[in-house]
């Protein structure tokens, strides 16, 4: 499950902009927000897309999950506990990428 | 490896934490060049100062506005027609300089009547134009003027006339990133939200960080157009001071040069709820995925892939040609920042090219996020290059074709290695389909000119 996670990971930092946004609490919305949705999107539910920011992130998940779908054929056939499981691992090494151990010194400015 | 202290820095190591190497299995937890730091006196950077980043990048684009140069001449000389960004009104913008032409005298006995004086002359001598960017520059904030205070004045005293002051001399920042800031945070906070725009079409958007280089606003409008999205403001190409102060009525913010215009996309999420939606605007697959973002924020998925269909069948022939006689080159990009990032894997995936060293001049720790994440392994990483490491680098990793401005391309030029303008380009426009199309253009011209062997040629004594 690990190596699914860490296969994910390393095409969302090679293809994904949102990941880089320029603050911290930025980061962990966009990082939450799209990541939450591709799974919605991977597991056929519906997504809700009801405000401005619901409808971003959709925008950024349906086409990553489009483009994941083509890259690695093994998301078809996982079931969807798995699923869940390889999108948690997703989030976390994103998040502790990008976030938790960044050396990025501008992440945790006050203001943009 | 980790970071690499070059031969030719070894008199100034501090500069081992702005240049890296990439290799496998390594990630920017481990390795972050430091960036958007000031530059180590010793070393021959190429950067540009805090004022240039106002208003060469972005104030100068508007093509309604007079540009009034608080300072010296050459301030206003210098950044002023080095980027070619037409408009859509028989270009004014580049037409002019403006200039309060600071003397001596008026350094000893305060600048702010002259300063005055000059705003009403040039509206008089404009009498069609009604809006200005006032800009302070190292010797008039250095003299304590107060620009805001002088066009306060004259706004009252001409109604009709609107003035945004930018407060960023050369010397504020470490380089031109400094002026995006100010130029954004002042913007925001000042102008946007006073003026209503007129609602068109129920998509909306701004499109923010293209400043029309050699027409890329153009292309991309072409694009808005047809899927029947009204661009509210377009920051800046082509675009009007009005239209600026109406970007708080968009639903959706579509950002590509994150760096310059990152700020305000960021202000106008938090202050206005507007999202912001950043896209890779250069390359052919990179395009495509961008607007297919926008189609699925709207719900508008169908009109957008019509017109990437018919883009692909127009441009994928030429594109395809380029790629099959470019695949394999090297490629150098020593350009801003973003254009690292946008254009690594662009230009591999789409022609098969691999970038093999990079260089930022005013980059933040977030653009070198973005570009290690993306670029290869074994591909040099640098922050606000010198004159020497690019020596050095060319030595080591021998690129076919350099991606630069033309400051750094007068050195590329003088070593016979093929450049291309990756500032103001060639022949652009480089954005969208048919741009990029005219990036792989200029790249096989440049890669196959028997011009730069011939330019090394001794022909000294010979009889012609």
């Amino acid at each position: 499950m690990a190596t699914k996670a860490d296969e994910l990971v390393a095409f969302i930092q090679e293809r994904c902009l949102w990941q880089f946004a320029s603050r911290a609490h930025d980061r962990d919305e966009n990082i939450n927000g799209v990541l939450s949705l591709l799974g919605v999107i991977l597991t056929g539910d519906s997504p809700q897309l009801e405000t401005p920011m619901q409808r971003l992130h959709f925008a950024n998940a349906n086409l990553l999950a489009k483009e994941v779908k083509v890259a690695f054929p093994w998301l078809a056939e996982i079931p969807k506990e798995d699923m869940q499981g390889v999108l948690s691992g997703a989030i976390a090494r994103i998040h502790e990428l990008t976030v938790e151990k960044s050396l990025n010194g501008e992440l945790n400015q006050p203001g943009y | 490896m980790p970071m690499k202290l070059l031969d030719c820095d070894a008199g100034i190591p501090e500069r081992e934490k702005h240049v890296y190497i990439k290799e496998a299995g390594e990630d920017t937890t481990k390795f972050l060049p430091v960036s958007n730091s000031a530059t180590i006196p010793g070393s021959l950077s190429e950067r540009g100062c805090a004022f240039c980043g106002a208003k060469l990048v972005i104030g100068g684009v508007l093509k309604d506005t007079i540009q009034m140069i608080h300072g010296p001449f050459g301030c206003s000389y210098d950044t002023w027609h080095t980027k070619r960004y037409p408009s859509d009104n028989d270009n004014f913008q580049l037409k002019y300089a403006w200039s309060t032409n600071v003397k001596e005298k008026n350094v000893v006995f305060g600048a702010e009547k002259l300063l005055k004086k000059s705003i009403l002359e040039a509206f008089d001598a404009m009498p069609t134009i009604k809006r200005m960017f006032v800009y302070t520059t190292c010797s008039t904030a250095l003299i304590g003027d107060d620009p805001k205070a002088v066009a306060k004045a004259v706004m009252a005293e001409r109604p009709d006339v609107d003035i945004f002051v930018v407060e960023c001399p050369g010397f504020a920042g470490v380089s031109q990133s400094k002026g995006h800031h100010v130029l954004n945070m002042g913007w925001i906070h000042e102008k946007v939200g006073q003026v209503e725009p007129v609602i068109t079409s129920e998509y909306t958007i701004n499109f923010i960080g293209d400043y029309n280089i050699q027409g890329d606003t153009d292309v991309l409008q072409r694009y808005w157009h047809k899927l029947g999205i009204q661009v509210l403001a377009h920051f800046t190409g082509n675009a009007t001071y009005d239209e600026l102060r109406g970007m708080h009525r968009a639903q959706l913010n579509v950002v590509n040069c994150a760096r310059s215009a990152g700020y305000i996309a960021n202000e106008l999420q938090k202050q206005y709820g507007i999202p912001r939606l950043d896209i890779d605007s250069w390359g052919f697959s990179y395009m495509a995925s961008g607007l297919r973002k926008v189609g699925d924020f709207f719900g508008i998925q169908d009109k957008v892939e019509a017109l990437i269909a018919e883009e692909e069948a127009k441009w994928g022939p030429q594109m395809k040609w380029y790629k099959e006689r470019l695949q394999g080159k090297k490629m150098a990009i020593w350009t801003g920042g973003p254009r690292l990032w946008h254009w690594t894997r662009a230009v591999e995936d789409d022609l098969g090219v691999q970038v093999v060293a990079m260089a930022s001049k005013f980059g933040h720790q977030e653009d070198f996020e973005k570009v290690i994440a993306r670029g290869r392994e074994g591909t040099v990483y640098i922050d606000d290059g010198n004159e020497l490491e690019f020596f050095e680098v060319i030595d080591m990793v021998k690129p076919d074709v350099i991606f630069t401005g033309p400051r750094v391309g007068e050195l590329v030029k003088k070593l016979h290695i093929p450049y291309v303008n990756g500032h103001a380009y060639h022949n652009g426009p480089y954005m969208g389909f048919e741009g990029f199309v005219n990036l792989a253009r200029d790249m096989y011209n440049a890669v196959n000119s028997p011009l730069w062997a011939l330019a090394g040629q001794n022909i000294q004594g010979e009889v012609l």
